[in-house]
């Protein structure tokens, strides 16, 4: 479906973690068209203050009652904007934008490693990979107890697994450390959150092979010609998917300001081409 | 050489139903009523008379734009990326993001920060280069009746006037806008527009290159704008553009160094609008060509405060990342408006805040410079 325009009435909104809201907008024709790892850019405020808008994964879908949410932290000005809406508000989105999280059809079992926030970008492929039959093990990485995703807001068939940096539950230390019990079972693996977590997942994806001895998929696929940066194809092909972010300015392509470097030397756009891409379709020391 | 008469028998862009485009010839009968994406254009019968057309370059071949709302180089891509959100076939035309004569991939992350009022821009110009631009966008331009002004950068003399040459004759190219002053690129880039001399001879030495109707855009981060205006339109532009963005810089969040990756960035948004106004303002006085103002335009307010100062056509920039379907719309307010003050044509609004004997400079205000 392509972009649009709508009014979104606010249903309810909620503070799920300190400073982590959950919002549930009514909006069906967006809700009908969206996919896991595409996002909306909201309107915020008004042009004395907030003249940008602010980009949001679609946390979850129902397109049974045409509802969406959002799930964000209050980290300025725009996101406590939204904490201040009242149900019955009514605010104006532009989406579903961006490439969706690409899973291969023989893919049994996926793997979704989350970074905090990143919890939001990932949280809809757990339900639509569920709905489609396949295994999902969701590794969650946060600073401390207080910042865990509740389990309670995972669908029962996910299998959990929480690392927390200070040891106050689960793991203690980083959940990539987590990842090395599952890289064998995976599949095909996704993953969003910080950018040095993105970073050192995307390493340990290329050591996979050597370490596995084989690739479990893609042996036949995309061999001879490279697929295009941002192609389906090209992520559907990939062991690991990442979601990225960067600040945004018209979220539909027209700004270049959202760029992350390719390995082929071309900034890529993440509102475009992104915000999935291949973890090897990035230029990672590129420091952009 | 292209004859940019042509231009206006040409098709409507693909997106747009023929009927929705029908507006553009001013006076249409039938097709009174209007809606728009996400707007709220209805058009009434006396505003669907209004003349709204504009030429850009009357004293040469003619660039005559349906109605003189456009839409800001560098914030509307190649008119594409809005997709079926904006209509532009109603669009009076586009400017395109800066174009080079070769590929440029611009400057690191990150490139975009909200500021009060307005935004920090310092994509440095990226773009795939002249010849992509003509190979990938111009055939697709050539069918819309949307005129589309390239908007051109470069760091020497020669390099303007061979993109110029290079776009001159391209059906789908309308016009040439001159970016002498953007303040992102490292070496070259603003000179041009701080310096009489060189806006002067980068103007001539582009003119000499092409037929195409050419606009020069201005740099508010100047001195004194006036002779810069005046060595430009000597020159042989056909109308001046005013303003691009205000240099500024941003800081961290942890205070530890500058947010953008380029340091320095571009002011842009409703914050820049009084210092757009007073440049049109200045220039409106020094100058006889056409003045196309853009700095901050959120609403039909702004667009006739634009005209007021002298211009004939505003372009919308920053205002569109919020708002996609603004533009569209100010061409509806703005009709609507003429028809309510019982004007045949938008034109009476123009030049309503100017002195009284233009050219001659009042003794108040004018040459008032904090
Ligand atoms: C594709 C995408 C999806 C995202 N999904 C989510 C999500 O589901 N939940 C969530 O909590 N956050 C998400 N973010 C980050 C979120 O957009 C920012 O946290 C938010 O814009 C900050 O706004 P603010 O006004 O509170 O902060 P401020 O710091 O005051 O924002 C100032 C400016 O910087 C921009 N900005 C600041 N941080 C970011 C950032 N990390 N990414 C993009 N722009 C930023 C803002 O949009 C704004 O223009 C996403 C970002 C992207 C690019
Ligand atoms: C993201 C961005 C990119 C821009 N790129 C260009 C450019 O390539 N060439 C140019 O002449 N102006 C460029 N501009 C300047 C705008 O065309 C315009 O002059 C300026 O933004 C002021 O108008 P506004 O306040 O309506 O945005 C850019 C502005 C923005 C915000
Ligand atoms: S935000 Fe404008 S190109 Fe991505």
């Amino acid at each position: 479906m392509s972009m649009r325009l709508v009014a979104a009435e606010l249903v309810e909104s909620r503070e799920i973690l300190p400073g982590q809201w959950l919002q549930s907008y009514h909006a069906p024709t967006m809700a009908a068209g969206a996919r896991a790892g595409q996002f909306v850019h909201v309107r915020t405020g008004d042009w004395s203050g907030l003249v940008l808008r602010r980009p949001f994964s679609f946390n979850t879908v129902d397109a049974a009652t045409g509802t969406m949410t959002i799930h964000f932290r209050t980290i300025g000005r725009g996101t406590e904007w939204f904490t201040r809406l009242r149900p019955g508000d009514s605010i104006d989105m532009l989406g579903p934008l961006g490439r969706p999280f690409e899973v291969d059809p023989r893919s049994r079992h996926l793997l979704l490693v989350a970074g905090g926030l990143g919890m939001a970008g990932v949280r809809m492929l757990a339900d639509e990979a569920i709905r489609d039959g396949r295994q999902v093990v969701v590794l969650f990485g946060a600073s401390g107890v207080r910042e865990v995703y509740p389990s309670s807001l995972l669908p029962d068939e996910v299998e959990y697994v929480v690392a927390t940096d200070d040891g106050s539950l689960g793991h203690h230390g980083f959940v990539t450390e987590l990842v090395a019990d599952y890289e064998a079972w995976a599949d095909q693996a996704f993953a969003c959150g910080p950018a040095p977590m993105l970073r050192a997942l995307a390493g340990l994806a290329v050591g996979r092979r050597a370490r596995l001895g084989v690739a479990k998929l893609g042996r036949k696929r995309g061999g001879g010609r490279p697929l295009a940066i941002g192609s389906p194809q090209a992520r559907r092909k990939a062991f690991l998917q990442v979601s990225m972010e960067q600040n945004m300015g018209c979220a539909v392509g027209a700004c270049l300001g959202c760029v992350v470097m390719g390995v082929g030397g071309t900034p890529q756009r993440v509102c475009r081409e992104g915000p999935v891409f291949a973890s090897d379709e990035i230029a990672w020391e590129a420091g952009w | 050489m292209v004859s940019t008469g042509a231009r206006q028998g040409a098709g409507a862009p693909r997106a747009v139903e023929p009927a929705r485009t029908a507006i553009h010839g001013g006076p249409t009968g039938g097709s009174a009523r209007e809606s728009v994406t996400g707007g709220i254009v209805a058009i009434s019968g006396a505003a669907a008379a209004v003349d709204l057309t504009v030429d850009l370059a009357p004293t040469r071949g003619g660039l005559v734009l349906a109605n003189p709302i456009l839409v800001a180089s560098g914030t509307f891509g190649y008119g594409i990326e809005y997709g079926d959100v904006v209509e532009v076939g109603r669009l009076g035309a586009i400017c395109c993001k800066g174009t080079t004569l070769r590929p440029r991939i611009g400057n690191p992350t990150p490139r975009v920060s909200e500021t009060p009022g307005g935004m920090l821009n310092s994509i440095g110009l990226q773009n795939p280069g002249v010849d992509a631009v003509v190979e990938r966008y111009a055939p697709l331009w050539a069918t819309w009746r949307t005129p589309v002004i390239v908007n051109i950068a470069a760091e020497s003399v020669a390099d303007y006037a061979e993109i110029a040459r290079r776009l001159d004759g391209v059906p789908g190219v309308a016009g040439i806008e001159l970016n002498i002053s953007c303040p992102n690129v490292g070496r070259g880039g603003l000179q041009f527009a701080i310096d009489e001399s060189a806006a002067g001879a980068v103007t001539a030495a582009v003119r000499r290159a092409t037929d195409l109707p050419l606009l020069v855009k201005l740099s508010p981060n100047v001195a004194d704008v006036r002779p810069i205006a005046r060595a430009i339109a000597a020159a042989g532009a056909d109308a001046l553009t005013a303003i691009n963005t205000l240099s500024g810089i941003a800081v961290s969040a942890d205070r530890r160094r500058p947010l953008l990756g380029n340091v320095f960035g571009g002011l842009s948004g409703p914050a820049v609008k009084p210092v757009a106004l007073r440049v049109v303002y200045e220039v409106r006085q020094v100058v006889d060509i056409p003045i196309v103002a853009i700095g901050g335009v959120t609403e039909l307010a702004d667009v006739l405060d634009f005209l007021a100062v002298g211009a004939v056509a505003v372009q919308v920039g920053t205002a569109i990342f919020a708002d996609p379907a603004l533009p569209v719309r100010l061409v509806g307010q703005l009709a609507e408006a003429a028809a309510r003050a019982g004007h045949a044509s938008y034109r009476p609004f123009i030049g309503t805040a100017l002195p009284a004997k233009p050219g001659v400079p009042s003794a108040k205000g004018v040459e008032y410079r904090p």
